[in-house]
């Protein structure tokens, strides 16, 4: 009887471990497929230059720059495979294979940015754009908010850059400088205070040695908005709501400087830093907006070896800097360089993409290796990366990888509103000998320009939009520059400007309701 | 003014479902847009909503959608998160035989403009059950029974508020797909938002009843009220009770009600004024009287010279094109 009970009991036992088996082994998750089949790309380490385009040549993850236009990384999509633009406007009128406008739909007026790019993710066209494409989708803005990170996650959606509340920090100016003198990269000699009055803000600018003449600047702002330059009460009186209602504002020494602007990529294996660009400002031809950044240039003779290389080294630490704060990735930094001493400070973070970013990942030097975005995109693909960043940037820094090209910008100048009726289609335009301008034929890549005498040009506001004054009409991309050596634009850039805009042709607004006219700078694309 | 019924039976969407989109979408777009451009929430914030709080729908929705033409007002539309606000008359009446010979009643009627009136009596088969319903918003439901004998319909609740939540149309057919019994259509009730004001009449085949008062601004009670019209516990807007004749109605009508030897005797009342609306112009006239019974599965349209029946497990299609009279002074 006994023996009976331990050999039933053994039995059972064996029994019940063998359905545990069984029910273990069912349970198992099947095996997983080869990580290429899941849209993953089955590289496990990027060493070199060949692995990273190699990396993008095979990406199976679908990747969205979403914005208004996808000007800021034009032909981005030449190098990753899968990338696609989801805009507002269409600048090409369907002829971009990689661009996807969904219908018009009639909404909010737009404040900002984030606010198309949050409409955009609401709309079904785009939604079901995202969700037939399948994969593991990935996003990258220009611009985004809490918002629009939420919408994100809900249509699973993986935004590639840091948080927004990182981003936004990090744009703050006051927050800029501090970061910079972590890094030791120096600002212009400043102060950063709450001011109650003008003459408190005479105290603080002599108790730093500021000097008679300032330049105050508040905390956000877009370029030629939020910079004041303050030399007397008058001066202050203009603009002494928006100084002193902010908590804290940066008092600047006024110097005799010019602008520049940089674009580097902070990354695990180091800072990798883009040319130094010029910027383009304020001018008359191009923008209503007094110091309003209006386009860059590219050139290898721009900066003195000196200034380059003091620039260069700025933007190298301040990135390692921003990688010990959290923040990773693309970034612009602009530079004011005393005319003067030749001293080069720190001027303000773009923590972003931005206008230069089409200058920058066109440069020659991304011919040579790959565009600068696309180590952005490497720091958050999560594939494992070890870059040599010194060879990189060593090799970035010689002229012959820096070649001639320029921007413009072109916003409507006039103070008026009307409707446009015709508009230069987006493609390459040819000047004559006598500088008069005509459209050759459609194109999407910049690149295609042969010479001097060939321009590209992206619409950007076409028939049926409002031409109100600082709007948007479109941008200028020629090879050789457009500024003389004293930064004025040259004869060849006001003949392209006043060829293209030429095309443009508008009819005034009759009976419109005031609320559909979009207000000056209600919100601008670049 | 002439308004046309229609008895169609088509078990999954398809081109049947299509045509009465085409047939009436100019118009309900017209009437969505009604606010502004921006008054709408936006598609993904109605999937959002569709998907948390009528899960079982969402695939439809999609299948709908798709049958629309798969544009973003469109779908704005079908999920019917937040949209315009309207209002209606009505007057439902629950009836349990005091003897317990014959079935249970659920009666209304449906007081609206004639213009207005989809008319369309869809038999529907979409999640697996049989659905009878008068159609309103193009999936939406007045008022019908399904196969387990569960039978809803709804009145406007006499109250201007507006708020976050489904048009109640397409709760009336949330319930008519998932619930099989009044105690789980009331559960549905307590937790779905509405962004208007309804009182909803519930009977299925066991005699269970029950009126339920919506709204978007107040937690949803459960009542008992044989008879109810335009008003919840008291009248609060006074220009729309005495424009529909709300508690006038809601008097006589709980009187027929509970004099009544039949079901036949509730029509009778719902079929004469003051409870049959004549006021057709004001957009108040009585366009149909419907009578479920949930123990026969069978459901009827009335109107004083015409009837209309129709088993719930096998419709037969057909048209009725009934005149009203606009210039009636009601």
């Amino acid at each position: 009887m006994k023996d009976h009970t331990l050999v039933s009991g053994w039995l059972r036992y064996c029994r019940q471990w063998l359905l545990a088996w069984l029910q273990a082994a069912q349970q198992q998750t099947p095996k997983p497929p080869p990580r290429a089949a899941q849209g993953e790309h089955p590289m496990q380490k990027v060493s070199n230059i060949s692995d990273l385009r190699l990396l993008f040549h095979r990406n199976e993850r679908p990747i969205y720059f979403i914005s208004a236009t996808n000007f800021n990384l034009l032909g981005i999509d030449q190098w990753v495979n899968r990338f696609k633009y989801i805009n507002y406007i269409d600048c090409f009128d369907g002829r971009h294979p990689n661009v996807f406008v969904p219908p018009q739909l009639p909404h909010e007026e737009f404040q900002s940015i984030e606010d198309i790019n949050n409409y955009l993710l609401q709309h079904k066209d785009v939604v079901d754009y995202v969700e037939r494409a399948g994969g593991r989708p990935v996003a990258v803005f220009l611009m985004f908010d809490a918002e629009t990170e939420r919408l994100c996650e809900e249509l699973g959606i993986e935004v590639w850059f840091p948080s927004a509340a990182l981003r936004e920090r990090c744009d703050n100016k006051m927050e800029t400088v501090r970061i910079g003198n972590k890094a030791g990269v120096p600002s212009v000699p400043n102060a950063l205070c709450k001011v109650d009055s003008y003459a408190h803000l005479r105290e603080i600018a002599a108790a730093h040695g500021l000097g008679e003449q300032l330049v105050v600047q508040t905390a956000f702002g877009d370029s030629g908005h939020t910079t004041f330059f303050i030399s007397s009460e008058s001066d202050f009186d203009r603009h002494a709501e928006e100084i002193i209602q902010d908590p804290e504002v940066k008092i600047m020494k006024r110097i005799n400087c010019r602008g520049a602007t940089l674009e580097a990529c902070a990354t695990r294996s180091g800072t990798l830093v883009g040319p130094l660009l010029t910027e383009v400002v304020g001018e008359a031809e191009l923008t209503p907006y007094r110091g309003g950044w209006c386009g860059n240039e590219i050139f290898p003779g721009a900066f003195s070896e000196e200034v380059r290389a003091k620039a260069r080294d700025m933007a190298y630490r301040f990135g390692n800097q921003l990688m010990a704060e959290g923040y990773r990735g693309y970034f612009d930094l602009d530079f004011l360089i005393d005319k003067d001493t030749d001293e080069v400070y720190l001027g303000e973070l773009n923590p972003r993409i931005c206008g230069a970013s089409p200058m920058t990942n066109h440069a020659a030097f991304a011919y040579a290796d790959v565009p600068l975005f696309l180590f952005h995109l490497l720091e958050f693909s999560g594939i494992e990366f070890e870059l040599d960043v010194e060879e990189l940037n060593a090799r970035w820094a010689n002229p012959a990888f820096i070649d001639s090209w320029s921007q413009l910008v072109i916003k409507h100048t006039a103070n008026n509103v009307d409707i446009i009726t015709h508009a230069p289609a987006t493609g390459i335009y040819r000047m004559a000998d006598d500088g008069s301008v005509s459209y050759h034929r459609f194109d999407y890549k910049r690149q295609d320009i042969e010479s001097e005498n060939e321009a590209f040009f992206l619409r950007i506001s076409g028939p049926g939009d409002y031409r109100y004054e600082g709007a948007d009409l479109g941008i200028l991309i020629t090879r050789g520059r457009s500024m003389t050596d004293d930064f004025a634009l040259n004869e060849r850039a006001r003949n392209w400007i006043t060829g293209i805009k030429k095309y443009y042709a508008a009819k005034p607004i009759m009976a419109v309701h005031e609320e559909q006219v979009p207000a000056p700078g209600a919100f601008k694309i670049l | 003014m002439r308004c046309t019924f229609e008895a169609i039976r088509e078990d999954t969407p398809g081109a049947r479902w299509q045509g009465l989109f085409q047939l009436r979408w100019p118009a309900y777009q017209q009437w969505f847009l009604r606010d502004g451009h921006r008054a709408r929430p936006s598609y993904l914030a109605g999937r959002r909503a569709l998907r948390q709080h009528m899960p079982e729908l969402a695939g439809l929705y999609q299948q709908l959608c798709e049958l629309a033409g798969g544009g973003d007002l469109e779908a704005r539309f079908l999920s019917q998160w937040c949209p315009p606000s309207y209002i209606s008359g009505c007057s439902q009446a629950v009836w349990i035989d005091p003897y317990g010979v014959a079935g249970p009643l659920l009666a209304r009627n449906y007081d609206y403009a004639p213009a207005l009136l989809e008319g369309s009596w869809l038999s529907t088969r979409w999640l697996g059950r049989q659905v009878l319903a008068m159609s309103d918003c193009l999936w939406g439901a007045l008022d019908g029974i399904n196969e387990d004998g569960l039978a809803a319909s709804l009145s406007f609740g006499g109250r201007t508020a507006v708020g976050e939540g489904f048009g109640i149309p397409l709760v009336m057919r949330y319930l008519l797909e998932t619930a099989s019994t009044t105690a789980e259509a009331v559960a549905i009730l307590q937790r779905l938002p509405v962004h208007m004001t309804y009182n909803i009449s519930l009977l299925d085949k066991h005699s269970h009843w029950a009126t339920v008062f919506v709204a978007p601004d107040r937690p949803t009670e459960v009542v008992s009220r044989t008879a109810v019209a335009n008003h919840q516990h008291g009248v609060e807007w006074q220009a729309h009770a005495r424009a529909t004749l709300s508690e006038e109605r809601e008097w006589m009508l709980s009187q027929g009600v509970r004099k009544a030897e039949s079901a036949d005797d509730v029509l009778r009342t719902l079929l004469r004024p003051p409870l049959f609306q004549t006021a057709y112009g004001r957009g108040y006239g009585t366009l149909y009287t419907a009578a479920y019974h949930p123990q026969t599965l069978t459901a009827e349209l009335l109107w004083p010279d015409m009837r209309w029946s129709q088993y719930c497990l096998d419709v037969q299609e057909g048209v009725l094109n009934m005149r009203f009279d606009a210039n009636h002074g009601g």
